[in-house]
């Protein structure tokens, strides 16, 4: 009876534990979501800017795309900054500091233009996106310029 | 050397102050002017400037709001000297009128390819960025 309350209390632990991990689970996926929500509210909030400022006219074909790349961006990445380039394509920077970031550009025909510094070492590219998969020489673009990004892609 | 209508020389300084005037608040953040700012307009790929340094600050953003606002809020200025934009293998010339206007030429250009040409110019625009100092208005 004994070995048998202790197998109960072991299961019960057990359960107890898969369920405080289901629930930390959820609640991390929660506040990861959160976080791509804010981004994309702090989008329409530029959106919102450029309507009301009587700034150049934004691509809003640019917008809708930039939404498809927040929500393909694995969640071990930092969230962009916002801006608007000259011909009204959105801009995606990650900054660290003044030497060091990684710049995007998303036009509407999901081509991804973007460049970077990083101390002495600088470049540019161009890649497609599909709007699902980001190409892997970006993702690795920004987790160089991210040290928090650098240090989650290496242990993952 | 040539004076201008503004009474500034001609050839533009390495060491002069040039002014570019933000319009929106997306174009910085705490840190730093961003590298959007800098990008040259499609049509004319020039990027417009004034060479005017921080102060006197009333001048500065009097100059902002009559030439350089069209219709648009002035948050603020980023200042960077003239050997950088010319160090980032780009030119900076006189472009008067308006008094004291400059504009930023030679930027990277692509044939038929335009994101080719964007990344290029990001390039560049980023090192501007990070020699340039914020001001906000």
């Amino acid at each position: 009876m004994a070995n048998g309350s202790n197998a109960v209390s072991r299961e019960a632990y057990a359960l107890q534990e898969n369920a405080a991990n289901v629930v930390r689970l959820v609640e991390q996926s929660r506040a990861l979501f959160g976080a791509k929500q804010d981004a994309i509210a702090h989008l329409c909030s530029l959106v919102n800017e450029y309507q009301t400022e009587g700034n150049e006219a934004l691509d809003y074909s640019s917008v809708a795309v930039t939404e498809q790349f927040l929500r393909a961006l694995p969640d071990e990445l930092p969230l962009p900054e916002f801006s608007v380039e000259p011909d009204g394509v959105i801009s995606l920077d990650w900054i660290e500091s003044r030497h060091r970031l990684f710049s995007l550009g998303i036009s509407p025909n999901s081509r991804l233009a973007y460049a970077w510094l990083d101390g002495t070492d600088q470049g540019h590219g161009v890649a497609r996106f599909d709007g699902q998969q980001i190409p892997k020489r970006i993702l690795d673009g920004i987790a160089a310029i991210s040290k928090n990004g650098i240090a989650t892609l290496r242990a993952a | 050397m040539e004076s201008l209508p503004s009474g500034l020389p001609e050839i533009v300084a390495d060491e002069e102050d040039l002014a570019r005037f933000l319009t929106s608040s997306s174009q910085y953040n705490s840190k730093m002017v961003k590298p959007s700012a800098f990008l040259p307009e499609p049509l004319s790929c020039e990027t417009s400037v004034f060479r005017h340094g921080r102060e006197p600050s009333a001048a500065l953003w009097q100059m902002a709001i009559h030439y350089a606002a069209q219709g648009r809020n002035i948050h603020g200025a980023a200042f960077l000297k003239a050997r950088f934009v010319r160090n980032a293998a780009l030119a900076v010339i006189a472009a008067e009128p308006p008094p004291k206007h400059a504009a930023i030429r030679n930027w990277p250009r692509v044939e038929n390819d335009r994101e080719l040409q964007r990344a290029k110019q990001k390039e560049v625009a980023i090192l501007l960025a990070s020699s340039a100092e914020l001001f906000k208005k």
